[in-house]
């Protein structure tokens, strides 16, 4: 269980930092900057740029997102914006539109 | 699961800058700078640190605030709990132990609300006008300083140049007379500045000394 969670009916318009795991059920509007992973569950909505360590989506998130390790797009996830991660899985199902960047 | 998301949790190592709006419950173990607004409980753990104004249901306080705090219900500031700020709600409970610096006031918040505001509207504006009231005196009186100034400025114009005037004809009167509007006019500038004349070498003389 994450720490931070942001539940289903809560909004923050604004900028989160967080050192530890973030759970987003509800929206999310603005800036997310976590040291420790964040995940986006279903129904969860993320309108920002995020950067974080492993990001793991199964909601809707638009804008960048910037991980120091890996990305998964989940099933019913649906990403538009650019990826920049050293590992990046897209699963069946998952929406996404935007560049991705391996540091190859 | 789905009763567990209700609850909005903010964790120690998390910061939040910006509106928190929304149903549900929120608890706050980090910080959170902004505004707050939620349907059910907002408890501001220990570890929490808010510099926001809380709308909420119920607002239970552990942490430190600093924000009014309104509650359609209750507000509860338990012992450890640093408050400065408003309070506002039907029930105010405040544990020994807790710290708080502001207005309290119970009752139905919708009533209260205006009536509040009206006060708390009411309140600045009579200081306002008392500091005026205290304002003003120094005012006028500034002003009543620079025009007693001006006014010897002006006698003492009127003096120096008199003198003269006798000297050349006893009885100049009805002719200064006129003279004074356009005066009184050409008074409004600041008076040439004097210039004493030093004769050659006095300076140097000064300087020498």
């Amino acid at each position: 269980m994450a720490s931070t969670v942001i539940g289903v009916g809560i909004t923050i318009e604004g900028e989160i930092t967080s050192d530890e795991d973030v759970l987003v059920q509800g929206t999310i509007r603005g800036k997310v900057v976590a040291k420790d992973g964040i995940t986006i569950d279903q129904g969860g909505v993320v309108e920002a740029d995020i950067a974080s360590g492993p990001v793991a989506v199964a909601g809707a998130v638009t804008g960048n997102i910037h991980s120091t390790d890996r990305v998964d797009l989940q099933n019913g996830a649906k990403v538009i914006g650019n990826v920049k991660a050293t590992r990046i899985t897209i699963a069946d199902g998952a929406q996404f539109k935007g560049n991705v960047d391996m540091d190859v | 699961m789905a009763k567990v998301a209700e609850t909005t949790v903010i964790g120690r190592a998390t910061f939040v800058r910006g509106r928190v709006i929304g149903t549900g419950d929120l608890e706050i173990a980090g910080r959170i700078e902004g505004e707050i607004q939620c349907s059910g409980e907002a408890l501001v753990d220990t570890s929490g640190l808010v510099a926001a104004n809380i709308n909420a249901q119920r607002i239970v306080v552990r942490g430190a605030v600093r924000g009014d705090l309104v509650a359609d219900e209750s507000v509860h500031v338990e012992a450890g709990a640093k408050v400065v700020g408003n309070l506002r709600a039907p029930r105010i409970a405040i544990a020994s132990g807790g710290l708080v610096r502001g207005h309290v006031q119970t009752g139905s918040a919708p009533l209260a609300r205006p009536i509040a505001r009206a006060a708390s509207a009411a309140t600045p504006s009579r200081a306002a006008t008392t500091t005026a009231a205290h304002a003003r005196p120094a005012a006028q009186t500034r002003e009543v300083a620079r025009e007693t100034v001006a006014q010897a400025g002006r006698e003492v114009r009127t003096v120096v140049t008199a003198p003269a005037q006798v000297k050349a004809a006893p009885a100049p009167t009805a002719a200064a007379a006129p003279i004074t509007p356009d005066k009184q006019t050409s008074r409004r500038e600041p008076p040439p500045p004097v210039v004493p004349v030093l004769k050659k070498g006095t300076k140097a003389v000064q300087k020498k000394r």
